[in-house]
Parts: C-alpha cells; sequence; structure tokens
C-alpha cells in the first residue's frame, strides 16, 4: 500500500492527464492536488523509480499503466465518498470533497463497493464496470445504473431497487421487488420485456423496465 | 349464509363459481374479465347459501377499481367465510394475495385448484403444511373437469375460524406493529393496514405515516416494498413445502414463436386479418341465407294476407327489423365471438398485448389497448366496457374514440351489404382502409393532446392452454345473448317508429328540409339522412332503412355506386349506436360521450363530403 501523499499525486496526475491527454507539468499537478503548495520532487522521483509514474518531454510526467490503475481506483473511492457525503450525509460540497480526500486512503475495496451500491442501489461495481463508470461519473444519478433494459434475453438478475413505487405497485404484487431474482425471457427490439418471477411470465413496457434497476446473480 | 371467492385472475374462480351456481359468468383467460361482483345462489341440503364471486385481483392493496372494490368488500366483513381459489402451479405467486387475505381475519378455506395441470408439470403436491400453518381446511379441486367442487360448500359451511397464520414481518416492522398496538389498542392486522395507508381511524393513520415515514428512511425502501418482500418470502417458504417438482417436465415452448417479434408479429397481425376476413366472407354469405328465408317464409306470406295499411306497415318494419337482427347476430357477432373466445381462452390475447405494446404507445396507450380494440370489431359494447384495463384515465378517454372508430359487425353488414354487393369488393376494403387510417391518425393526435400521465403494461402472461370448446360456446354465446336482448328489442323499436312517422308522412317533411343540404354536400338524397340518423339506433338499421326508404333492396338500382361507397363511409364513422352512447356515458362521463359523439359525426361528413367534392 502507497502512502497517502503518493495516492494523491498519482490521482492529481490522473486528473491533468485525463482531461487533455498530455503529459502533467509540475504546476498542473500543484494545482489539481488544490493545497496551494509546492509539489515535491522526491515524491515524483520515487514514484517514477517504483514504476508508476513515467517522466515526458521536459518535467512532465505520465501514468504507467500500474500507476493509472492504482490512481483511478483512489478516484473512485474519492467520488464515492464525496457522493456519499454530500448526497446521503448532507455534507457541504468543500467539506466533503477535503475529507473525501482523507478517507480515501483508508478505506477497503469491500467497504467502498457495499457503500457505493448502497448509494443508488445499483449493482456493485466489479461485476459490471461499464455501468458503474457512468453511473459514478453522474454522481447519485440512479438514471444511469443499470435498468432491466440494458438485460439481454435469457440474463437472470437481482432486482436492486424499483424507482417511483407507487406508480408501479403492481410489480410489487407479482413478485417483483428488491431482492427477487428474475429472468429475461423475452426483450423485443423495441424493448418490451417478458420476465420470468416466481413461475409466471410478466410483460412489461420499456418505460416501466427502465424503472427496474437491476444487478446480476450471485 | 353468504361466502366469497377470492383469487388472482385466471385461476379458475369464475369456472367454480358457475359450477356452484349454475349461472352464465364470463370466464376468460385474461386479467380483468370480472369487474362488477357476481352474486349467485346454491342450496346445500335445503338451506339457501349466497355466493359472491370477486373480480381476480393480485394484491388488495392496490388502487385499481378492482381493488378497491375487493378490498372494501373483505373490511364490511359482510360474509361467513372467503374462499380463496389458487392456480396451484403458481402457489407461491397465489400464496401472496393469500397472506393478505388471511389478515383480514374472516373464516376461510383454501381451494388448490388445477390439481390436473400440476400434475402434467410434475408436480407433486403435498397440502399438509399448508393446512397446518394456515390452519384451514385445503381442497384439492380441477374445476375444469368439476373434481372436488363438491366438497367446497360443506367445508365453507363449518369453517369457523379465521386463519392462524402470522407473517414474520421485518422487525422495524413488527415494533411499528407492537407500538401502534400499544397506543391505538388496534390488533396487528389493522396496524399492518395502517402502516400502508389503510383504514378509517384519522390519528391511527397519522401515526402510522410518521413511523413508517422513519422506517422508510432506514431501509431506503417504503413500507410498502418491505411488507410485501416479506409476504412473498414467507409465500416462498410454504410454497417450497407444499410443492415438489418430481419431473422436469418438456417445457413446451410456443411462446418462443409466438412473442418474438418475428415471426410473432408477422402471424399477430395474420390471426386478425384472417379473423376479420373469415368473419366477412362467411358471415355475408349466412346473412344472405338468413334474409333469404326471412324474405321467402315471413315477409312474402305476410304482406299476402292484405292486412289494413297501418298494420302492415308495422308488421313489415317488425319483420324486417328481425330480419336484420338475426342476420347479424348468428353470421357475424356470434362468428366473430367464437373467434374471440378462442383466443382469449387460449392466451393468446395477452401475447397480443405484449407485440403491441409499443404500437399502442405510439396511439397513447399501452398492450393492454389491443384487447378493447379487437373485441370492437364484435360489438362496441364489450370493448368500451373492458377498457377499463386501461389504468389511466387519459388512456381511458383515447381508448374510447378508437374502440367507436372501429368498424363493428354491424358496420361490417353496411360493408358487405352496400358497398360489396353495389360496388365491389375492393371497394369495400378501401372502407376499412380509410376507417383504419383515420383511427390511427385519431390516435396520433390524441396521444398528443389528451392531458393525463400514462402507465405502461404490467401484465401477466398466461399460461397457453388448450380452450375447451363447451366454455368457448357458452361464452360466445353469453355476448350474443347481450346482443339479442339489448339491442334487438331497440331495434324493433326503432324499426317501428320508423315504419309509423314513414306512414304518416314525417320523415317526407324531414326529408324535403334536408335534402338540398344532403345533396349539396354528399351528393345524397334526402331519404339517406334519415336512414343515417335511424343508424344511430343501431347502425345496421342504416342499411335497413335505406332499402325501406328507397322502396326497394336493389340499392343499385336507385343510387349510384359513388353514392353507395359514401353513404356507406358515413355510416360507418358517424355517431357510435345507442347502445354505445350509453355504455360510453357510464364509463368515461357525459363530456368524453359527447366528444366522442360530436368528433365522428363530424368525421363522417367531413370524409363523406370530401369524397364527393374529390370523385364526383
Amino acid at each position: 500500500m502507497l502512502p497517502s501523499t503518493c495516492e494523491d499525486y498519482l490521482e492529481a496526475v490522473l486528473t491533468v492527464t485525463e482531461n487533455g491527454g498530455q503529459p502533467a507539468a509540475p504546476e498542473e499537478i500543484a494545482a489539481a492536488l488544490g493545497t496551494g503548495r509546492e509539489i515535491d520532487e522526491t515524491v515524483v522521483t520515487s514514484l517514477v523509480a517504483d514504476g508508476y509514474l513515467e517522466r515526458a518531454a521536459g518535467d512532465t510526467v505520465r501514468l504507467t499503466e500500474k500507476g493509472s490503475e492504482i490512481a483511478a481506483q483512489v478516484a473512485r473511492k474519492h467520488r464515492v465518498l464525496q457522493c456519499f457525503l454530500t448526497e446521503t450525509l448532507g455534507v457541504d460540497e468543500d467539506t466533503a470533497s477535503e475529507e473525501a480526500c482523507r478517507l480515501e486512503h483508508g478505506i477497503s475495496d469491500e467497504t467502498i463497493d457495499r457503500l457505493s451500491s448502497y448509494i443508488d442501489g445499483a449493482q456493485s461495481p466489479s461485476r459490471h464496470t461499464r455501468c458503474c463508470q457512468v453511473r459514478e461519473r453522474r454522481c447519485c444519478n440512479p438514471d444511469a445504473a443499470c435498468t432491466l433494459l440494458d438485460c439481454k434475453e435469457g440474463d437472470t438478475v437481482l432486482v436492486a431497487m424499483i424507482q417511483r413505487p407507487g406508480r408501479n405497485k403492481r410489480l410489487l404484487d407479482l413478485g417483483i421487488f428488491p431482492g427477487e431474482t428474475i429472468q429475461i425471457r423475452r426483450k423485443l427490439p423495441n424493448l418490451s420485456v417478458v420476465v420470468r418471477v416466481k413461475g409466471c411470465d410478466i410483460a412489461i413496457s420499456p418505460e416501466i423496465a427502465r424503472s427496474i434497476l437491476v444487478e446480476s446473480c450471485p | 349464509m353468504k361466502f366469497a371467492l377470492i383469487g388472482n385472475p385466471s385461476v379458475g374462480k369464475s369456472l367454480i363459481f358457475n359450477q356452484l351456481t349454475g349461472l352464465g359468468v364470463e370466464v376468460s383467460n385474461y386479467p380483468g374479465t370480472t369487474v362488477e361482483l357476481q352474486h349467485g345462489n346454491t342450496c346445500f341440503q335445503r338451506d339457501i347459501i349466497e355466493l359472491v364471486d370477486l373480480p381476480g385481483v393480485y394484491s388488495l392493496e392496490g388502487d385499481s377499481v378492482e381493488e378497491t372494490l375487493v378490498r372494501q368488500f373483505l373490511e364490511r366483513q359482510e360474509i361467513d367465510a372467503v374462499i380463496v381459489v389458487m392456480n396451484v402451479t403458481r402457489l407461491e405467486r397465489n400464496l401472496y394475495l393469500l397472506l393478505q387475505v388471511a389478515e383480514y381475519g374472516l373464516p376461510m378455506v383454501v381451494v388448490l385448484n388445477m390439481i390436473d395441470e400440476a400434475a402434467k408439470q410434475g408436480l407433486e403436491i403435498d397440502p399438509g403444511p399448508l393446512h397446518d400453518l394456515l390452519g384451514v381446511e385445503v381442497i384439492q379441486t380441477a374445476a375444469a373437469q368439476g373434481k372436488n367442487i363438491d366438497q367446497i360448500i360443506p367445508a365453507a359451511l363449518v369453517a369457523r375460524n379465521p386463519s392462524t397464520v402470522e407473517i414474520p414481518y421485518d422487525h422495524h416492522i413488527e415494533a411499528a406493529i407492537r407500538s401502534l398496538g400499544k397506543v391505538f389498542d388496534v390488533d396487528r392486522n389493522e396496524s399492518v393496514r395502517a402502516l400502508q395507508g389503510f383504514g378509517d381511524t384519522q390519528e391511527l393513520l397519522e401515526a402510522a405515516q410518521t413511523v413508517s415515514d422513519e422506517i422508510e428512511s432506514r431501509h431506503r425502501m417504503t413500507v410498502a416494498q418491505i411488507i410485501a418482500a416479506n409476504r412473498h418470502n414467507f409465500a416462498r417458504e410454504i410454497a417450497d413445502l407444499t410443492v415438489k417438482k418430481t419431473v422436469t417436465f418438456r417445457e413446451t415452448d410456443l411462446d418462443s414463436i409466438l412473442t418474438r417479434a418475428i415471426p410473432g408479429i408477422p402471424i399477430l397481425i395474420g390471426i386478425l386479418l384472417g379473423m376479420l376476413f373469415f368473419v366477412f366472407i362467411t358471415g355475408s354469405f349466412l346473412e344472405e341465407i338468413i334474409v333469404e328465408l326471412f324474405e321467402i317464409f315471413a315477409l312474402q306470406p305476410f304482406i299476402a294476407l292484405g292486412l289494413p295499411p297501418l298494420v302492415e306497415v308495422l308488421g313489415t318494419s317488425l319483420i324486417i327489423a328481425l330480419q336484420a337482427g338475426l342476420g347479424i347476430a348468428f353470421p357475424f357477432v356470434f362468428l366473430f365471438y367464437i373467434i374471440i373466445s378462442i383466443l382469449e381462452d387460449s392466451g393468446y390475447m395477452t401475447r397480443a398485448a405484449f407485440l403491441a405494446d409499443n404500437a399502442m404507445h405510439r396511439v397513447g396507450m399501452h398492450g393492454g389497448a389491443v384487447i378493447p380494440l379487437t373485441l370492437a370489431f364484435g360489438c362496441n359494447v364489450p370493448a368500451i366496457m373492458s377498457i377499463r384495463l386501461l389504468r389511466s384515465r387519459r388512456e381511458r378517454i383515447i381508448a374510447s374514440f378508437l374502440v367507436t372508430m372501429v368498424p363493428c359487425s354491424a358496420r361490417t353488414v353496411i360493408i358487405a351489404g352496400i358497398v360489396a354487393s353495389f360496388v365491389g369488393i375492393a371497394a369495400a376494403f378501401s372502407v376499412y382502409a380509410i376507417v383504419f387510417v383515420l383511427i390511427l391518425a385519431t390516435g396520433l393526435v390524441l396521444s398528443r393532446v389528451t392531458p393525463g400521465e400514462q402507465f405502461g403494461m404490467i401484465m401477466e402472461m398466461v399460461p397457453l392452454r388448450r380452450p375447451d370448446p363447451k366454455l368457448v360456446m357458452k361464452k360466445a354465446w353469453m355476448r350474443l345473448s347481450e346482443f339479442l336482448f339489448i339491442a334487438m328489442p331497440l331495434l324493433l323499436v326503432g324499426s317501428v317508429v320508423l315504419g309509423l312517422l314513414e306512414f304518416f308522412g314525417v320523415m317526407g317533411i324531414f326529408e324535403t328540409l334536408v335534402e338540398p343540404y344532403t345533396m349539396a354536400f354528399l351528393g345524397l338524397p334526402g331519404y339517406s339522412a334519415t336512414a343515417l340518423i335511424f343508424g344511430i339506433l343501431r347502425k345496421e338499421m342504416a342499411f335497413e332503412t335505406l332499402a325501406i326508404l328507397a322502396g326497394t333492396a336493389n340499392l343499385g338500382a336507385v343510387l349510384s355506386s359513388l353514392q353507395l361507397y359514401i353513404f356507406a363511409v358515413v355510416s360507418v364513422l358517424f355517431v357510435p349506436c345507442l347502445a354505445t352512447i350509453t355504455v360510453l356515458l357510464r364509463e368515461v362521463g357525459s363530456r368524453i360521450t359527447l366528444a366522442v359523439t360530436a368528433y365522428t359525426v363530424a368525421l363522417g361528413l367531413l370524409i363523406g363530403g370530401l369524397i364527393h367534392y374529390l370523385l364526383s
């Protein structure tokens, strides 16, 4: 495990390089770190030595594959924590960002996964990376989670959440509720679906299928 | 003694009710057949027993018409026992409703129906655990064969105790139940209902609301969802104890053909068009025979009697009305409803609804609207009654417009009798084409302008089964008898009134008044206006009236092809018949009824005028 400063540096480099794709200059990294301090050249040197960063033209640096992996993980933890702090606990955004910066280094991958699932009731990140990336980028917008419409015919999935439960009460009555396993029996090109739940086939319109958030089954 | 039958849709409840009471309740294989309460009596050991067939519901906690009706019925606690009918092949889902019913604390009998189906599917049923858990009598039946149906009433008569089952809820819910019980001195069941917002004590409901808000914020799930999940999970436990799958049967997977876009949609279109063609052609053929028989054996002998003029007018009007009515009833309405009943009972209609869901969305409704729209080809009256299965008022308004525009059997007679016989078969189909295009256009416009929100479709696809010929005929006959007993009297009265008006010369005055307008606008003689107006009473009368007023059945001799064509188009689109207007009033209210009527009149005249303007 890297010291927190190193993780911060990698995260900062990721932030800079993500935007333009160009290698990051020291001043840019400092700006991304946002603490007003000059960058510590010794940290950069040790990261280069350990193979997390590589030197590019001038005194700019970019992430190696190994470095990007770490940076992405940290960045993700940061987003999830910040999301949790602002949306769920109601902490104001600046404080949340600052605290997320500190917490991100001490939190385990599993806790982050669970926290992420908890926040918007969508699926656990390790399984459907694509959906989760989309979701976290939009931060707490459950519309971006995997819905029944993202599944293929024949998939068996777990219902994670149903949006607008008041309108969709009949789903509950027919046995489609959070925690229930359902199988997609048929999906037409126009997105009407048939799901099998409790041995019965239920036909569902696309707009309703869209409000059923799912995760893949264990 | 008074008992009620309750259960999910399509569990054979109405069939059991039929067998117990001998009444003709409609049985369909799609959700929502029974919307009103059906009452019936049966005798057991010289005691009269009143039976109530409640509409099929999935739950007691929804806000649909049927669910509210059933909930209120159970809340009144007026019955001596409730008979819960379950489809044993779908036990888990059916148990969910049973657990809710059990919470109403009424003496209960459980009927596990369709054990014959279960045996076919290799399911082994052990009613023991169910009996022990619920503490009530459990009967296994096969209603299709009438097996063990006779045990139901004796069991209900001795049922004294409500079910002892207690659903284990989430600990937060249990805590809420306990505290509500302590503070307000209400029992467990009442607390559970209060938590979901049902009950009549204001203070209890307010307190329950506060508690459920708190539970909701902790669980990030609504209380209704938590309770539903607990019940479903408990239902699964019971189902697992009761049903053992001994052999895995080969699944008959007709659905892999029927519910795919290809070939499902072509099959659907093929079935619908095939049905219309078949009824159109066979119906026209049979109708000719009936009309001919009437002509030879009733009308001609009657005229030959040489009665006084007034009596002769009355008699002829009656005979013509009977001739027209029966000419439609048997060849068209009956034939059509036989086919529809086969489609319904086989479970195909729910597949049709699924396939048509997207198309129906375009016109502002969901797939379920296929059912009223198809029924409308037979008669608009049952079709309007079935628009209840659409959940929002917006969808029902759109459906009421479109359904009334669908050419029903009576209009088929006009098209077949006037256009196909005197103008040509291609012209007849062009009338259909015009009507379908107008229906589509109306739907597209209405879906944009009608206020209100749209609910999508959540519909159970009932299992495909082989329709029982006896039930099919019974149902078709029942729908036909509605036509015979509701529509025929109107037809007879209308015909006599028309005959008398004609006899006293009132029609002549009216016709001279309107003739300049109809001639200028539609190119039709004045008496056609009378025929159109009498079309309001019964559509098919437009044709008969025209024949009477023209003084000959050979319309081709007095009117040109274009005139006949315009007349047919206008009368097909023109005002729904009186029976349809009556049902519309009941289902969607006077404003929408008025709007539908005005719209169809305007549309009929406009299109008629347009054809006249373009083609003459």
